[in-house]
């Protein structure tokens, strides 16, 4: 069974990662705005589908404590 | 303290009054605060997926804007180690060509790449000076030479038709 003091490690954690993969996705971004303005047209496509990697990773994270958060609730409903 | 009210204190059951404003338990507030966070975080992750697409779209689909012919200046006007301002593609666009010892004609837009401030002709040093943040450009190439630009100055192609000097495209 599931606790609140394991969900707030989780979600410092989960918190952690997401931060760091927003803070990828923002060097990408200033990358390709250069890239764009640099006309290096072959950079573009790669930035724009590891920026969407990046955020399905985050997708998956936070489906993954959400799911976590409902166990949860669902356990302290139960009790 | 005999004879003080403590406005905070309870009665019978009644709730605490600090307990009205401070309605979350500190572990509680700390689980909220990080859940709501991490929504957050993601949904920011969101957008900065959706905006590099749109980079990445709009650099695909982006066609160069058609080169104007437009004529700069006369050979004879300009003597080696000089420059000449002009404005290419359109007016709003300030273009600079330099022609070196040897008499041979280079042109590049007069927008540094760095923050957009004008670059002015640096004769001694034969290169191209942005003064906002002492950028250097090579005035052989336009390739950054010193200070904080990456990128090089986009070149004018330049097209000599007998004592005319012609500006034709532009190379990024």
């Amino acid at each position: 069974m599931e606790t609140r003091q394991q969900g707030l490690t989780l979600f410092s954690a989960v918190l952690v990662l997401i931060a760091l993969l927003v803070v990828i996705q923002l060097w990408l971004l200033a990358a390709a705005l250069d890239a764009l303005l640099a006309r290096e047209i072959g950079v573009l496509a790669p930035t724009a589908v590891a920026s969407v990697v990046l955020f399905a990773m985050s997708g998956g994270l936070l489906s993954y404590v959400v799911a976590f958060d409902a166990r949860l609730r669902l356990w302290g409903r139960r009790e | 303290m005999d004879g003080v009210d403590d406005p905070g204190a309870p009665r019978g059951n009644a709730v605490p009054r600090w307990r009205e404003d401070f309605p979350v338990r500190w572990d509680d507030d700390n689980y909220m605060t990080r859940r709501e966070l991490a929504k957050f975080l993601t949904l920011g992750s969101g957008l900065l997926a959706s905006a590099s697409l749109l980079v990445a779209f709009i650099g695909l689909t982006r066609q160069p804007p058609a080169a104007p012919v437009r004529r700069i200046a006369g050979v004879g006007g300009l003597a080696p180690g000089e420059s000449l301002e002009f404005r290419y593609p359109t007016d709003d666009d300030p273009c600079i060509v330099v022609r070196d010892a040897s008499g041979r004609f280079d042109a590049y837009s007069q927008v540094c790449t760095h923050l957009s401030c004008a670059v002015v002709h640096e004769p001694a040093l034969r290169a191209l000076a942005c003064p906002c943040h002492k950028g250097l450009f090579a005035t052989a190439d336009g390739r950054p030479l010193a200070g904080p630009p990456t990128r090089r100055l986009p070149r004018i192609v330049l097209d000599r038709r007998g004592d005319d000097l012609f500006a034709i495209g532009i190379e990024v």
